[in-house]
């Protein structure tokens, strides 16, 4: 993985003396690895990874997705709710170099995760996610900001209508029950034990292997 | 749902086993898709125009998609060749790029498609060829133009909520007196006023018949000198407090003092003040009677009132490049033939050509083909050189006219756009409401269909299969509904759409604050909160529905206005309440019923099969 982002070529194309900033001259563009690299980093065969450039490519043309444009992608499947707040914990979570944008790279690598990885890949990489600040450990914070963008995404019109501390409830329900020493935080050792143990979890591990 | 972003779908989902951790009820089971899926010469086929080129062709530009590795992903193995779903007509003006090394313009595509291809296909749209730069630019130009104005029509129709500081209500009341009648009002009174005191400074001064002790005769200013006095205060008062209403409401009052507007509107109250200030000085009084001529300043006030006037004040304001070449190349003509004619007319006797300015008067009435004659060349050098004078000046003048007056009517067919935009406006946006409800309702259908295909297949299978055969939505919608359902299970909360979630609050606070009801209906917020607890329990097998008598009966009031096969299928449902029920998701479905019926009368077509699977419903849990 480390190699893939040394190797990966950011070109930034603009003219050398243009006055008139009315065009704006620089399109960012990134070009991906060739695909014979692509094959080998992830688990998607050559097919898969053409279909998931054709469809990555459609949408973001210059080759990279900065976070406005993700959060615009990612709303238009909730079209009820707010789903900004939870694509920009999503956005954080593929953005691996956190350098503020997707490249078609960092795409891939999380979706090989999700989609062919092993159930404590997945794992890993959920708790990744709750994670926000990325050290270590989960906070009932961290937590309820997570669960709050989810709840976002139902939107307002929702049957039983939505109470303010539902979100709240729902963060104690799952620190009751992944939280083993009650010390206030979930560690990964933590959450994957306990995921590893709930078979409602185990199952919806694999609710979506046959996407592609 | 663009068609585009379902190629996201797969992240989408992908993304959603972040939610899977926090789940505490199992997951519904994803829909099932069978689809399968693609030097010398190069084949390239977009959207089934074959295009052929040799590879070289391409490769002298690496760093776009056609010639780079990056086109290695759309290749096709089956056919061999390259397939990029795009549009073809512009494709072949990037292709002779590569072939020729300039890049055209087509002037009939629009700039946006143009602008997508090309940064789909990698090229920056500067080494477009001289040949078409212009129109691009000048194309791109408009468009940036019409989606700044929309933005910031978005951002005046934003600032207009409901609670508003008095300040901001005057100020915007000022602005568009279209806002509220009393703006209105106030518009159109000092409009009138306006028009008063300009007509009574114009008669002021018509001669009024004479005094019988007097020999000269008397202006009708002086002969009923108090009237118009009055007539002026009043006119005044008015302009006055209108000038301190707009000073206290403008937000920036340094900049509203600033504005032409309001410096108008001080130079035309200000000569009424001084001569109040100064009317026993006998001195001074000559001075005031000139000052009195800044009174017709007020005639500018009316620009407030006329969008024409603004714009004209608006394109002589943006054509001062054009009236300065016009007046120095006047001012030029004048002095070279002044000078001459002086000279040429200086030998004649009597002549009014006395000096170079006099001369200057001449010059100019020429030169505008005026002609007074009170000043004519007599001596036959004098007469050449006058009738070039006149000649010359028709030419400089009509130069720079046609300038100023295309600015004019490229301001004004602008203004008329923005209009035009402002109307269309609403049904623009009407239209993407329309997208975000039809949505909505595909999902609320889905989520009938889903459960009748659930509940049936428990059921009974023949009749089930019949009716599944018609829920068949295409596979990219259903892979989206369920997940949807997903989300729905993970936070426990159901989409409804807007009229059922009114209809539900509605209710809620009517039979919380309701004691008079039927005992069953005051204890409904207790019904729906016991729904809820109940649906932290598995989904077991299939069990006949039913919950308290309370959620039925609300439903119940709710659907009696419509059609009474519903309502009599309705009272089925009451008689089977005692029943107990581990399934908690049929009862919203009875809630999200009465939606479909009333909302999608938008004629998709699958209005009569929805209502043929409503009664199907109801028939199967009333068993």
């Amino acid at each position: 993985m480390e190699t893939a982002m040394e190797r990966r070529r950011v070109e930034t194309v603009s003219s050398p003396d243009s006055v008139e900033d009315e065009l704006e001259l620089s399109a960012v563009r990134h070009r991906p690895e060739g695909l014979e690299q692509l094959e080998a980093q992830t688990r998607f065969s050559r097919k898969e990874l053409q279909i998931l450039y054709r469809g990555f490519k459609t949408e973001c043309p210059s080759g990279i997705v900065n976070e406005d444009t993700f959060k615009d992608i990612y709303s238009q499947f909730f079209p009820q709710g707010d789903a900004s707040t939870y694509a920009h914990f999503l956005f954080n979570a593929f953005d691996t170099d956190h350098n503020g944008s997707v490249s078609f790279e960092d795409f891939v690598m999380g979706l090989s995760i999700l989609l062919r990885g092993t159930v404590q890949e997945k794992l890993n990489w959920a708790f990744n996610l709750y994670d926000i600040n990325k050290d270590g450990y989960i906070t009932k914070e961290e937590m309820l900001d997570i669960m709050k963008a989810i709840y976002d995404m139902m939107g307002k019109c929702t049957y039983p209508v939505l109470k303010e501390e539902t979100p709240r409830q729902h963060v104690e329900v799952f620190f009751q029950k992944m939280d083993k020493n009650k010390d206030g935080v979930v560690t990964i050792d933590e959450f994957i034990d306990c995921c590893q143990n709930d078979e409602n979890i185990m199952r919806s591990m694999h609710l979506f292997e046959n996407v592609l | 749902m663009a068609a585009g972003v379902a190629a996201w779908l797969p992240f989408a989902r992908a993304a959603a086993i972040g939610w899977m951790p926090v789940a505490s009820t199992p997951m519904p089971i994803p829909p099932q898709d069978k689809r399968k899926t693609k030097e010398g010469l190069i084949i390239l086929n977009v959207s089934g125009t074959k295009f052929q080129t040799w590879r070289t062709t391409l490769e002298r530009y690496p760093d776009t998609l056609l010639g780079s590795t990056e086109r290695d992903f759309f290749f096709h193995e089956e056919t061999n060749e390259y397939f990029f779903d795009r549009d073809p007509d512009i494709f072949r003006h990037i292709l002779n790029f590569y072939r020729t090394g300039k890049l055209h313009y087509p002037r009939q595509e629009c700039i946006s498609a143009y602008d997508e291809e090309l940064a789909f296909f990698g090229i920056i749209p500067e080494i477009i060829g001289d040949c078409c730069y212009e129109e691009y630019k000048d194309r791109r130009r408009e468009n940036a133009d019409r989606l700044q104005d929309d933005e910031d029509m978005d951002m005046k129709n934003d600032a207009a909520p409901v609670n508003l500081t008095f300040r901001e209500y005057l100020w915007r009341a000022f602005e568009n007196p279209h806002t509220s009648t009393l703006a209105l009002v106030f518009y159109y009174v000092t409009g009138f006023f306006i028009a008063i005191s300009v007509m009574a400074n114009v008669v002021e001064t018509v001669p009024c018949g004479t005094l019988p002790n007097r020999s000269k005769e008397l202006s009708c200013g002086d002969r009923y000198a108090l009237a118009f006095f009055c007539l002026d205060t009043a006119c005044v008062m008015i302009f006055t407090v209108e000038y301190l209403l707009r000073l206290i409401a403008a937000p920036s009052r340094y900049k509203f003092m600033k504005s032409v507007m309001s410096v108008i509107d001080v130079v035309a109250i200000m000569p009424y003040y001084i001569g109040l200030v100064m009317t026993d000085n006998d001195q001074v009084s000559g001075a005031f009677v000139t000052l009195r001529v800044f009174r017709v300043f007020r005639i500018f006030k009316f620009s407030r009132h006329s969008a024409g006037l603004r714009i004209l004040g608006y394109t002589l304001k943006s054509c001062a490049s054009e009236l300065g070449f016009l007046l120095f190349s006047l001012t030029m003509a004048i002095i070279i033939f002044a000078t001459v004619m002086f000279y040429a007319e200086k030998g004649s006797t009597a002549t009014k050509f006395t000096s170079i300015p006099a001369a200057f008067w001449y010059t100019i009435v020429t030169m505008t083909t005026l002609g007074y004659g009170d000043m004519v060349p007599k001596t036959i050098v004098g007469k050449v050189f006058g009738s070039i004078c006149s000649l010359s000046g028709v030419l400089v003048i009509a130069l720079p006219v046609p300038v100023i007056v295309s600015n004019f009517g490229r301001i004004y067919h602008q203004s008329q756009r923005a209009e035009k935009r402002r109307a269309q406006r609403k049904t623009r946006l009407a239209r993407i409401r329309a997208t975000k409800i039809r949505s909505t309702n595909a999902y609320m259908r889905y989520k009938q269909n889903g459960l009748l295909f659930d509940s049936l297949e428990e059921a009974s299978k023949e009749s089930g299969q019949a009716l599944v055969r018609k829920a068949l939505s295409p596979p990219f919608e259903s892979q989206h509904h369920h997940l949807l359902h997903c989300l729905e299970k993970i936070t426990n909360h159901e989409f409804v759409d807007e009229q059922t979630f009114q209809a539900n609050c509605i209710e809620i606070s009517v039979t919380n604050k309701s004691g008079s009801r039927a005992s069953s209906l005051s204890s409904s917020p207790h019904g729906l909160s016991s729904c809820c607890s109940r649906r932290h329990r598995k989904k077991s097998s299939f069990s006949l529905p039913s919950t308290n008598n309370q959620e039925l009966s609300t439903i119940q009031i709710r659907e009696r206005p419509v059609t009474n096969s519903r309502s009599s299928l309705n009272a089925k449902l009451d008689e089977t309440v005692p029943l107990k029920c581990d399934k908690p998701y049929i009862t919203p479905s009875m809630v999200s019923l009465s939606a479909p019926v009333v909302t999608s009368s938008d004629g998709d077509g699958s209005t009569t099969t929805s209502a043929y699977f409503q009664s199907n419903i109801v028939r199967v849990s009333a068993l």
